[in-house]
């Protein structure tokens, strides 16, 4: 029974993750641009662009130039997730790939730093006044439901272990349609439960960051205006004035 | 309008406690009905304006990708909470970008998000009340648009942008800004800002010339339609009006006579300001620029050069080639348009001007990078041209110059505290009070390097700071025009008196101390 | 807003500048210089009268450097600059003197 509810949430998440954020990144990537818009200093070229995206994703350039403590944080927190997401592929794939057999180690301790990161986050919606009034009711949620997250993992690896092979089976089953028990671990439901309900939410939240900072025209766009003429469908439809003024 | 105190400078500049609603009285005069009609927007506010302003914005939501993604992307991290000059001067907490932005994306996520259609309260969506749209008339005319937030946000979130959409949509609904609609009325009906007819242009130039010719001896031009002349300059009206602006106009046309080349403003288009990129309006940008093309077509010129002006100079190099191009008709061998700057240093380099350095002997400078110059265009072909080219000609015509402190200059800079539309009377208290990260930042280098003067590039930068710097104790004409300081060294061909020459833009200065 | 005098309403906008320019009489420009604290020095007069004569001609008020010139002409050297027509209307000689004159307050970026 627990077993078939948490097997049709992961379908029903992971369908609505990937449509809900594939209709989002539609939504960018169609809305057009009428305007040149980098913030500059700015590239001047496409690979410019790239390197310059490429900084922001992997460095946070710009969060470090403005913020010393929220970027060490931030920083802290999205790279420790990201190496306890690499990690967590051990439990999607078999044989386990070998560069994810690698990440293990690494994974293991960055739970922990995750889980710092996210804390001191939070700390600063407490203590720092600026931050305090900006912060909402889903800005704490969200911090709330990833701690829960990293907790309830952490407690997983260290406290009460649960049993992965079961679990790996679980899952493999999930892609493979071919469906196993899920060890009935209540601190492993809580952790499933709260992956789920972000997986449910990130199309909808502010997690639409993550594919957000890919189109943000400060940060995207070639600055060579004078070169090359920018234009957005919608707005050369208003050109046909022109002739008008024309050239004689 | 000028009743509160002359202000104490902050030595040791710190993020102010947050006062709530310390500035929420404050907003500008509404346009009046005669402005608003002239642009085509209603004349006041209509009765259906809630549906109105989210058709309107829905509308906007689907033609621009940056407001789209700047409503959705904010994470509230806070690092943009101590970037903007109008919170460091006043610490009302609405004029940090993101609550100034959260004024409209309460909206967004109220009428446009399934989270907030469901869960209003969760995620801080809230109906769009008449006193919502009061305070959007209040705060986003208490943003210059200067987009130093956007520098230090780690998504590049422009609260600009987010701006120019709300005065967007408020013009639409019929509340818009007088200071902003009647001045681009007058662009369309006179040609500039000022309305400055073309006699008035013509007697105010030839005075110009005049004034030239009783300094130097020489017989130096400044035409007006000139057909078939090579360059045409678009400077902004205040050039022909103000002080130290006029000064500038001056080296322009030093300049250009002693490079020999022929050149021409345009009494049709006798303006580069662009005040539709402030109320956010493509239509009304796209209508202002295309003047600037149709006076080049019709003068039959082969390059476009734009004088001193910091936003028209960000309209001008990031958007006239999308409003108004392609410009095919012009010499291909010149960038479409040029920066006057860029045309005077390439001169330096090349040896053509004869500069007396010593002619700005009696002033120590500094340079003000102004906000849509530094983050919204460039000068030359490399990144960051647009702050080592003006330098670059300081340093060139001035022997003493030093630069404020690093994070107040280039990309960082911060806004006169008069740009995007604020540069009027009924706004005086929040140009004043943004003003204060500038005003820390000069004082600096004003006690540790003895600067005297501030070298700008911008009309609004220059009348801002003549009216600011004294409630900071800092005498109104310690700004000066960066082509001024050409003018003073440069010695034209046939020049009178080459000594050191007693300027009459100098003679005002001597007893209008610094405090 | 709106001036009083004799009796007589004269309409003004927010600023103060008289919405009908050819309502303009000298008595009225007393009083509103009266409420923008100046006094109306002979010196004072020759900027108002100046400005008046040149919006009459040319539809705007001159230009700084027009002015200082023109009040060089007038009034000599020392007088002719732009420190002694800040002394005089201190708020700036083209708004506030423009004010005074009954002409209409020059925009843009000034
Ligand atoms: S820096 Fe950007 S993401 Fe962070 S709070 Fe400000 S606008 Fe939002
Ligand atoms: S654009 Fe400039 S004025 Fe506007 S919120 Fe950002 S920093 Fe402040």
């Amino acid at each position: 029974m627990l077993s078939t509810i948490f097997a049709v949430l992961f379908y029903l998440a992971t369908a609505i993750f990937v449509v809900g954020l594939a209709y989002r990144i539609r939504l960018y990537a169609t809305t057009p641009a009428p305007l040149k818009i980098p913030t500059t200093p700015a590239p001047v070229t496409r690979s410019g662009v790239v390197a310059r995206l490429f900084r922001e994703v992997a460095f946070f350039e710009s969060l470090f130039n403005s913020n010393k403590w929220t970027w060490l944080f931030g920083w802290v927190f999205h790279f420790a997730m990201l190496l306890v997401v690499l990690r967590h592929l051990r439990y999607f794939t078999e044989p386990v790939w070998f560069w994810v057999n690698w990440v293990q180690p690494f994974g293991k301790y960055a739970g922990f730093a995750m889980l710092a990161g996210l804390l001191a986050l939070w700390g600063r919606r407490f203590l720092v006044e600026r931050v305090r009034y900006i912060s909402g009711p889903s800005d704490h949620l969200m911090l709330v439901l990833l701690i829960g997250i990293a907790g309830s993992g952490l407690m997983m690896k260290y406290v009460a272990h649960t049993d992965i092979v079961a679990l790996k089976a679980f899952s493999l089953g999930l892609i493979h349609f071919n469906w196993q028990p899920l060890p009935a671990d209540p601190v492993l439901l809580v952790h499933l439960g709260l992956v789920l309900v972000l997986a449910f939410v990130f199309p909808f939240s502010k997690l639409l960051h993550a594919p957000g900072v890919f189109f943000s025209p400060s940060r995207n766009q070639v600055d060579n205006p004078r070169e090359k003429r920018h234009l957005a469908p919608w707005a050369a439809a208003l050109d046909g004035d022109r002739s008008q003024g024309g050239s004689e | 309008m000028a009743d509160f105190d002359t202000l104490k400078i902050n030595p040791l500049f710190e993020i102010p406690a947050l006062e709530k609603g310390a500035m929420k009285d404050l907003s500008p005069f509404v346009a009046a009905p005669n402005h608003q009609e002239d642009l085509g927007f209603p004349g006041e506010l209509v009765d259906d304006w809630q549906t109105k302003a989210i058709e309107k914005f829905g509308e906007l939501l689907k033609k621009s990708r940056a407001l789209r993604v700047y409503m959705d992307g904010c994470v509230k991290c806070g690092a943009c909470t101590d970037k903007c000059h109008y919170f460091l001067g006043t610490a009302d907490p609405i004029n940090m970008p993101v609550a100034r932005q959260d004024l409209l994306r309460k909206i967004y996520r109220r009428y446009f998000t399934f989270a907030g259609k469901y869960f209003p309260k969760l995620v801080g969506a809230e109906d769009l009340t008449r006193e919502v749209l009061d305070e959007w008339y209040s705060y986003y005319h208490q943003c210059s648009q200067c987009r130093r937030c956007s520098v230090f946000c780690p998504y590049g979130l422009d609260t600009a942008e987010i701006s120019m959409a709300a005065r967007e949509i408020m013009d639409h609904v019929g509340k818009g800004q007088k200071y902003c609609n009647e001045i681009l009325g007058k662009v369309h009906k006179i040609g500039n800002n000022l309305g400055l007819p073309e006699p008035a242009l013509i007697d105010t130039l030839e005075g110009l010339e005049e004034d030239i010719e009783e300094e130097t001896g020489v017989e130096v031009k400044l035409p007006v339609n000139q057909k078939g002349a090579d360059i045409l300059l678009v400077t902004p009206s205040a050039d022909f009006f103000a002080e130290p602006h006029v000064d500038g106009l001056i080296g322009y046309a030093k300049v250009f006579h002693q490079a020999g080349v022929s050149w021409t403003l345009s009494s049709y288009a006798s303006e580069a300001a662009n005040f539709a990129m402030f109320i956010g309006s493509y239509e009304q940008m796209k209508k202002v620029a295309e003047r600037i093309r149709k006076a080049a077509e019709d003068l039959a010129v082969k390059r476009i050069i734009f004088g001193e002006c910091g936003h028209a100079w960000r309209v001008a190099y990031s958007f006239m080639n999308t409003l108004a191009g392609p410009f095919d008709f012009l010499d291909p061998a010149y960038p479409v348009p040029q920066h006057i700057c860029e045309f005077t240093l390439d001169l330096i380099e090349k040896g053509e001007l004869n500069l007396d350095k010593s002619a700005n002997d009696h002033m120590t400078l500094t340079f003000h990078d102004s906000c849509n110059v530094a983050r919204g265009s460039r000068m030359g072909p490399t990144p960051g041209g647009q702050f080592e080219i003006p330098r670059a000609i300081v340093r060139a015509v001035c022997n003493n110059f030093v630069d404020m402190a690093a994070d107040t200059i280039h990309e960082s800079t911060f806004c006169c505290g008069g740009g995007g539309g604020l540069l009027t009377d009924d706004l005086m208290e929040i140009r004043v009070k943004g003003a204060s990260p500038r005003m820390t930042a000069l004082q600096e280098v004003v006690e540790e390097h003895g600067v005297t003067h501030m070298v700008a590039i911008c009309a609004i930068c220059k009348s801002q700071f003549s009216k600011v710097m004294p409630k900071y104790g800092i005498g109104m004409d310690r700004i000066v025009s960066l082509h001024q300081l050409v003018s003073n060294a440069i010695i034209l061909d046939g020049q009178i008196g080459t000594e050191p020459d007693e300027e009459t833009e100098t003679d005002t200065s001597e007893d209008v101390a610094t405090a | 807003m709106a001036y009083e005098l004799n009796g007589k309403t004269f309409e003004a906008d927010e600023e103060g500048y008289l919405v009908d320019i050819s309502a303009w009489n000298e008595d009225l420009a007393v009083l509103i210089a009266e409420d923008e604290n100046i006094e109306m020095s002979d010196d004072a007069w020759e900027v108002v009268n100046f400005l008046r004569e040149y919006y009459e001609e040319y539809q705007i008020a001159p230009a700084v450097r027009v002015l200082t010139k023109a009040i060089k002409k007038k009034l000599g050297a020392d007088k002719g600059n732009s420190k002694y027509l800040y002394e005089l209307f201190p708020y700036g000689p083209a708004k506030q003197a423009c004010k005074i004159a009954g002409l209409p307050k020059p925009t843009g970026c000034i």
